[in-house]
């Protein structure tokens, strides 16, 4: 009785938490790019504005893979076959830490006004063996890249500034190739869903990198559109 | 016709015209005349005729003077006759005149003569008396011209001074700019408004103190007095430009007093004072920065209440045995029976300050050698790693994990923790309980060092030698403790290595046993003591050997003879090499000094004895003697054993009694 009782209550408590919004959800985001040639520039900037400047920029190197899942309703056409994203992360420089299994929704753009994008986020540690458990669930990898930079913090906020990188047919970390002669920069903030306050100090951070880089919000679908 | 003209010649008269000359003619041709003379005025015309200068210039002859002027006057007579001569003697009046003023010129002439020899007479100028109104007349006009004068200069002395405070204000604003910038270099510094804070809190280490640490900059009021006290004297300070107002809360000094006091006497006594060290070590930049000295005493004071704020709040929070107290600016907590760590606050405004007078003077009456650094570093220490963990928070990889959770809670998940794992991850030590592990072990230490120290001064003949490790942790340090006989130590050596914890000593020994000893010094005593004990048994066995004598046995845990209070005595058995002389050694943890106890043989009662004729009974040993081994000479045990055993060795058997 007491055993069945125990995943109820975690279950319990987990709405619960849902419902009082503590748990980050929420991922307020802005994004933009630097080239190569003043990408120093904004780096010294950034050293000098963000947190921890003194021990210096951290770096990263993480291997992200891209599965989708067919939600495969026998009805539907297609194009109402909703594709499910979810990202598997890695990092390669840090092999002990563990991976991070990572589902984003939709981008809300909002109104005019709104300072930022609004996406839904869900981050979830796991092992190795979760490329073969999706893999199981029938997830097929979209896509995959490797992204290389250094990543500030600053408060609340996580500023990545990084360079996408092509996997080779090797799949080894070596055979590296450059998507773009360009730096990938993202602002990024983690909160419980109903706090629109750090939205503006993600704008007036965003203000202080003028003209170094824009951070805007951006449109995806309209990007896909173009393309 | 000249004939004609010759003979009928016209007498022409020459005379005054009848008429009078014309003075105008007006525009309808009539004739306006002057009109006639009168006789004064004729007279006079005439007289402006006469040249009086050239009689005057030939006067140096009387006679030539007179002739001419007889001449003259008989010209002037003359004409005179023709014109007036009506009158009798009309120019004796003039006449008379004349000669009064001939007389008075020839008397000026003769004086001037005179006068030009200066033999007979000089002439000097006549002293005029000045009128008085002329003289305050002069004074006014000279007043006048000084006090122009004087606006002039005091006007230009204006100027100068104008322009000269002009460039002294300037260069105290360049002062004022320069030391702002060397105050920015080492202080948070922001403009609100028209003022300048700053900000000496430790938050942007860390903190997350409820009290902020703002304080403001101002020009200093008066420039003045730095040239003043620069010219004064060069040591003192100079007068910054800046002016550092701090809140008074800060002001002040104040530090805290770690303390371990077992009934009221004072073991170990550390005062934490931030502001003490920071004088030391910086002198020189005090010197050129007056306000780096009171911006560091308010630091000081603000991170000594943060660390006390703290200590108290965990004071209150933890669950100990013996629950610590809390009373005003002291914390007490126990850390062994009887004795306690206390933590006092202190600071200049709160009256603290005899005090510390007292407790000083008595610390350094009672505990000025027990005096140790490592609580006050400790306590540094503790707060700031507390601050470098509220800022260094783990860096996520891969770079889109969260920022926050540790490492060890990322893979919590992963590796599926248990609820236990899950718990000792939780599990926080708290400042206070870090520092009641290490005022244990301070005290622990002390208990130790002093039971090796009076066990060496107690016990001379071995050697008591202790090594302490320079480099330790604040809760674990090691002493190595050798056991060894002066001139022997090659021969033997006795080591064992005592691990300083918090609660509990563990003492390796030399045969690899472990032992672990709760925080009561006698425990230690007792097992040095045996190891003593040991240690002369073992030195025997190995002098003998050396001797070429025999071991017959050894224990370290003898059995027999009376019982010891702690342990068991050790013994062992020498025979001489020929056989026939056995010591026995007996040594207990309690005696000052091994017992000797020796046999010989043959027995000298054997001769006697008619029923055991065969040889082999001489062989017998006689009873054990004891050997007053203080009656032997040498200056400790092996010394007076290897005598003792030389001796026995080379005399025949049968001379030895």
């Amino acid at each position: 009785m007491a055993s069945n009782q125990n995943p109820i209550s975690a279950i319990d408590m987990l709405t619960s938490a849902l419902r009082s919004n503590i748990i980050p959800n929420q991922e307020y985001l802005l994004q933009g790019s630097v080239i190569d040639s003043s990408a120093e520039v904004l780096h010294n900037r950034l050293r000098g504005l963000c947190d921890a400047a003194e021990t210096g920029p951290e770096t990263f190197h993480d291997h992200e893979m891209c599965f989708s899942l067919k939600a495969s309703s026998p009805g539907g056409t297609p194009q109402q076959q909703q594709s499910f994203l979810l990202r598997v992360r890695r990092a390669l420089d840090h092999p002990e830490y563990p991976w991070q299994l990572r589902y984003l929704g939709q981008p809300e753009l909002g109104e005019k006004n709104q300072p930022t994008v609004l996406r839904s986020c869900i981050d979830i540690a796991c092992t190795p063996n979760v490329v073969e458990f999706l893999s199981e669930l029938g997830c097929r990898i979209e896509f995959e890249y490797v992204l290389k930079g250094y990543l500030f913090r600053k408060g609340r906020m996580k500023v990545t500034m990084s360079k996408i990188f092509r996997m080779g047919q090797a799949k080894s970390p070596d055979s590296l190739e450059a998507m773009t002669g360009s730096y990938l920069v993202e602002l990024s903030l983690l909160a419980p869903s109903g706090q629109d306050a750090v939205a503006d100090e993600i704008k007036v951070f965003a203000e202080q990198l003028r003209p170094l880089v824009h951070l805007e919000k951006i449109d995806y679908r309209r990007l896909q559109s173009y393309s | 016709m000249e004939d004609f003209f010759t003979n009928n010649s016209v007498c022409v008269s020459v005379e005054a015209p009848a008429e009078n000359l014309v003075q105008e003619i007006a525009y309808d041709g009539q004739e306006v005349f002057q009109l006639p003379l009168t006789l004064s005025e004729n007279l006079t015309k005439q007289a402006h005729k006469i040249d009086w200068i050239i009689r005057e210039d030939d006067e140096n002859d009387d006679d030539t003077l007179s002739a001419t002027v007889t001449t003259e006057k008989d010209v002037e007579e003359e004409s005179k006759k023709a014109d007036f001569q009506t009158s009798s003697w009309p120019w004796d009046s003039v006449r008379n005149k004349l000669r009064s003023a001939l007389t008075e010129v020839c008397v000026l002439a003769d004086v001037l003569v005179i006068a030009k020899d200066k033999r007979y007479m000089v002439l000097d100028p006549v002293q005029q008396e000045q009128p008085d109104q002329r003289q305050l007349a002069q004074l006014f006009s000279k007043k006048r011209g000084l006090t122009a004068a004087a606006n002039i200069l005091l006007h230009g002395a204006e100027r100068l001074k104008i322009s000269q405070s002009d460039t002294a204000r300037a260069k105290s604003n360049q002062d004022f700019h320069l030391e702002l910038l060397r105050l920015r270099q080492s202080w948070t510094l922001k403009k609100i408004g028209n003022s300048i804070l700053g900000d000496l809190s430790y938050k942007s280490a860390g903190s997350r103190f409820y009290q902020t640490g703002i304080f403001e900059v101002t020009k200093s009021e008066d420039p003045n007095l730095g040239l003043s006290t620069e010219t004064t004297s060069e040591n003192q300070p100079k007068q910054s430009m800046i002016k550092v107002t701090i809140p008074t809360e800060l002001g002040g000094t104040s530090y805290i007093q770690v303390t371990i006091q077992k009934d009221q006497d004072i073991l170990c006594t550390t005062n934490l004072n931030l502001l003490h060290t920071s004088l030391i070590h910086s002198d020189h930049s005090l010197d050129a920065n007056p306000w780096t000295s009171k911006l560091e005493a308010a630091q000081n004071v603000l991170f000594c209440k943060e660390l006390f704020s703290q200590l108290a709040r965990e004071a209150v929070q933890l669950q100990a045995a013996i629950p610590h107290m809390v009373v005003g600016n002291q914390i007490t907590a126990s850390l062994f029976p009887g004795i306690q760590l206390s933590i006092h606050f202190q600071s200049s405004y709160s009256a603290g300050v005899n005090k510390r007078q007292l407790v000083s003077n008595s610390t350094s009456l009672v505990a000025k050698v027990d005096h140790n650094y490592i609580l006050e570093h400790s306590l540094h220490q503790l707060l700031r790693q507390v601050h470098l963990n509220n800022v260094g928070q783990p860096v996520p990889h891969p770079s889109s994990a969260p920022l926050g959770p540790t490492k060890r809670r990322r893979l919590a998940g992963p590796h599926a923790y248990d609820r236990d794992e899950l718990l000792l991850m939780t599990k926080n030590e708290s400042i206070l309980e870090q520092i009641i592990r290490q005022g244990q072990h301070v005290v622990l230490r002390l208990r130790t060092m002093f039971v090796i120290d009076s066990i060496a001064r107690e016990i001379r003949d071995p050697l008591i030698i202790s090594h302490w490790n320079v480099l330790n942790s604040p809760t674990l340090s090691c002493v190595k403790i050798i056991i060894m006989t002066h001139g022997y130590d090659t021969l033997q050596r006795t080591a064992l290595v005592v691990h300083v914890g918090e609660k509990t000593l563990k003492c390796v020994c030399r045969d690899g046993r472990v032992l672990h000893m709760s925080y009561e010094p006698q425990e230690l005593r007792d097992l040095i003591l045996c190891q003593i004990s040991q240690h002369q048994i073992n030195a025997v066995q190995s002098l003998a050997r050396f001797l070429g004598w025999h071991v017959a046995s050894s224990s370290a845990h003898l059995g027999l003879g009376p019982v010891e209070p702690l342990g068991n005595a050790s013994s062992c058995i020498l025979s001489s090499p020929s056989g026939n002389r056995i010591l026995s050694v007996r040594c207990g943890p309690q005696a000052a000094q091994p017992q000797v106890y020796l046999s010989t043989y043959p027995r000298h009662d054997t001769v006697k004895n008619k029923v055991l004729k065969d040889m082999r009974w001489e062989q017998l040993n006689t009873r054990y003697e004891e050997v007053r081994l203080e009656k032997i000479e040498g200056r400790n045990f092996l010394s007076r054993m290897e005598l003792l055993m030389a001796s026995l060795t080379c005399r025949p058997p049968m001379s030895w009694e």
